[in-house]
């Protein structure tokens, strides 16, 4: 299994050398304000320069979806000394948010090295030792938010049933049948914003943290996503990248179509993209 | 993929994961003969289990009858049919396992199904494979026929759910091989859903994650039977332990009934999961479709059951099906009764294995009242 890991890890790294020389370098340009920055459609993107990431199918590990949709993401960064934020776009027909059995939500992350100034991880969520942050925005999230968290009723119309043990009993009592929300699970709700804050060293240890810094917003609209994802340069979090104007790190991107079918490790994937932090 | 030993194929086999058999493993028998579908079982695991939101569909444990009731949808033929054609004989099984069968990129070959597959829990109910033409009358194995099958997750010694989930969200107790989902890893790839080949893992729309049997581990670790098990009136079930084919103990029930007297049988053996509950196969059913589901020991099992009244020993584990809520570690037949003992070797249960006999007057003198031919 290991040996299996370690090949599959370095064949990742000469794809990720590979891809780095044709890759366009992004940079984060200096703008002003201060704050987050979560809006898709403001006027202050058109002060950087997109940036095409060509996007693989995940064919390193199992699971797999060899004809992942995405193809390509345009890729935009600014930041404005406090923010760094990252407007990510790409054409995708259709509009997935629901999540039941069969149908899968569109998601786009970002990835960062924790330590932008040391050895670079694996471009495949990281590796032991060489931990990575990942922002991940969920369309389903999203539509938590501004329309509320899914109902039984809201998924499934025609659904009845007589009653449900927080009806009959107190919300303590009625926690063990509420299953992975009542733990808390922070795949099942998004709470205050659509992406998810975490941090990974390899396959399978993707983790959310236990402090969420990153913000962002999405919009659909004509058949193509416009995705904002950010997170504050510098805090206290150890799990987090601290950038400084000046520094020159990576980038790498994972994007889910979900009206094809693609969830987990079944994704469209870029190797690492040279990010510089404009001064 | 490590090599593994799967006794039920009777070959080592591919596994993403090393064998490492649990120190006592989680099992169940079914006596199809018996079973009438009556669902209680079905009923007594949804309301103890799954009456959250997002479970209304779930039914860890449901009864379907065969040829063509399945939950979800086609299930079983859905999974055969992408396994295609395999050699059947055994005891050294030569066909794929689903592990074999994976496709590039994937660990196991699976399907997941439409959320509309589950749209009717009970399709098929009592349907049986045809007409019986005017004058014809049954003989054995019947020309026509149905037979129910209870299901519940098979809590498999190489499970396909945890081999396909890719985060290690899914475990299996090391001491007592129950299989668990961790509803806080769990991200709700589904991928266990897709890997399962009994589907017997379901997505909770309402949680975003997905869940599953849990072989009522807290009843279990108190020394006490699966609801499903404890509350079925027909008595067609027992749940206890049973032990790997090289450690068989003849006086634990489970291990008399699969392993020494081989009457009850895997379902789907040639999957490759090793799956831990067992079906007496139904004696009416023509073997060529049982072979299929349980393996090719059929025949046998049918000869052998339909020999009990003659074997003692195999009368009395059958007749300690139901006979008591607490798991029966051992057991012995004790003159014209059988004995069930706990893991501590004390006596749980007693049961006569023919039932007396009363005859009632038909007039009771003492009521003065007549009374009505019933039992």
């Amino acid at each position: 299994m290991r040996a299996r890991l370690s090949a599959a890890v370095l064949s990742a790294l000469v794809f990720w050398a590979c891809g780095a020389e044709a890759q366009a370098p992004l940079t984060a340009v200096r703008v002003r304000g201060a704050g987050p920055i979560v809006e898709p459609t403001a006027s202050v993107w058109k002060q950087s320069r997109a940036v095409k990431v060509a996007m693989l199918p995940q064919t390193v590990t199992p699971p797999q979806k060899p004809d992942a949709a995405i193809k390509e993401l345009v890729v935009r960064a600014i930041h404005n000394g406090g923010w760094v934020a990252f407007l990510i776009e790409w054409r995708d027909p259709t509009l997935s948010n629901r999540i039941v059995l069969d149908n899968f939500g569109d998601q786009v992350a970002v990835q960062l090295p924790l330590d932008p100034k040391g050895a670079v991880p694996s471009p495949m969520m990281g590796n032991a030792g060489g931990r990575v942050n990942i922002m991940q925005w969920r369309a389903a999230f999203q539509n938590d938010i501004e329309v509320g968290p899914p109902t039984v009723q809201g998924l499934y119309p025609n659904a009845w049933a007589d009653v449900y043990p927080d009806e009959l009993m107190s919300a303590a009592d009625a926690r063990p049948y509420t299953g992975a929300l009542g733990l808390e699970n922070p795949i099942s709700r998004g709470v205050a914003t659509a992406v998810l804050d975490q941090m990974a060293e390899g396959w399978g240890s993707m983790t959310v943290k236990p402090d969420q810094h990153a913000l962002g917003r999405g919009t659909w609209r004509d058949g193509v996503w416009r995705v904002v994802i950010t997170r504050p340069m510098v805090s206290d979090d150890v799990n987090a990248p601290r950038l400084l104007p000046g520094d020159r790190t990576v980038a790498g991107f994972a994007v889910w179509e979900g009206g094809n079918r693609e969830v987990g490790a079944r994704k469209a994937w870029a190797p690492w993209v040279p990010l510089v932090i404009g001064r | 993929m490590a090599k593994v030993y799967n006794w039920q194929i009777g070959r080592e086999m591919d596994y993403p994961y090393e064998g490492k058999r649990p120190e006592k493993q989680f099992g169940m028998i079914f006596d199809t003969n018996k079973c009438i579908a009556c669902q209680t079982c079905t009923v007594a695991c949804k309301t103890t289990w799954t009456t959250g939101r997002g479970q209304e569909y779930m039914y860890w444990n449901n009864v379907e009858t065969k040829p063509y009731g399945y939950y979800p949808l086609g299930w079983d033929v859905n999974i055969l049919d992408k396994l295609g054609v395999q050699e059947m004989g055994g005891p050294v099984y030569q066909g794929k396992t689903l592990f074999d069968a994976a496709p590039t990129g994937e660990v196991i070959l699976g399907y997941l199904p439409d959320d509309i597959d589950y749209a009717h829990p009970n399709i098929g109910e009592d349907d049986c494979t045809g007409l019986m033409t005017q004058g014809a009358h049954l003989t054995m194995p019947h020309m026509q026929w149905m037979f129910y099958l209870p299901r519940i997750c098979n809590h498999c010694t190489y499970p396909a759910c945890l081999a396909a989930c890719p985060r290690q969200s899914i475990y299996k107790r090391p001491e007592d091989g129950i299989v668990l989902l961790d509803q806080s890893r769990c991200r709700g790839y589904r991928e266990c859903v897709r890997g399962c080949p009994y589907k017997k893992v379901y997505f909770n729309a309402h949680t975003r994650v997905s869940e599953k049997c849990i072989g009522c581990y807290p009843a279990v670790e108190g020394g006490r039977q699966t609801q499903c098990t404890m509350t079925c009136i027909g008595k067609i079930r027992i749940q206890g332990f049973l032990d790997a084919p090289d450690k068989v103990s003849e006086d634990n029930p489970l291990d008399y009934l699969v392993h020494v007297k081989k009457v009850a049988l895997p379902l789907y053996p040639q999957f490759g999961l090793e799956p831990n509950t067992y079906y007496i196969p139904p004696i009416h059913v023509p073997p060529a479709y049982l072979r299929q589901m349980f393996g090719w020991g059929v025949e046998q099992a049918i000869a052998t059951y339909r020999k009990v009244s003659e074997d003692p020993k195999l009368l009395g584990a059958l007749t300690l099906f139901g006979a008591t809520p607490e798991i029966s570690h051992y057991f012995r037949v004790d003159g014209d009764s059988v004995v069930g003992y706990d893991a501590k070797q004390a006596e749980i249960a007693r049961v006569p294995i023919k039932e007396p006999v009363v005859i009632r007057e038909v007039y009771d003198s003492k009521h003065r009242a007549f009374r009505t031919n019933i039992t």
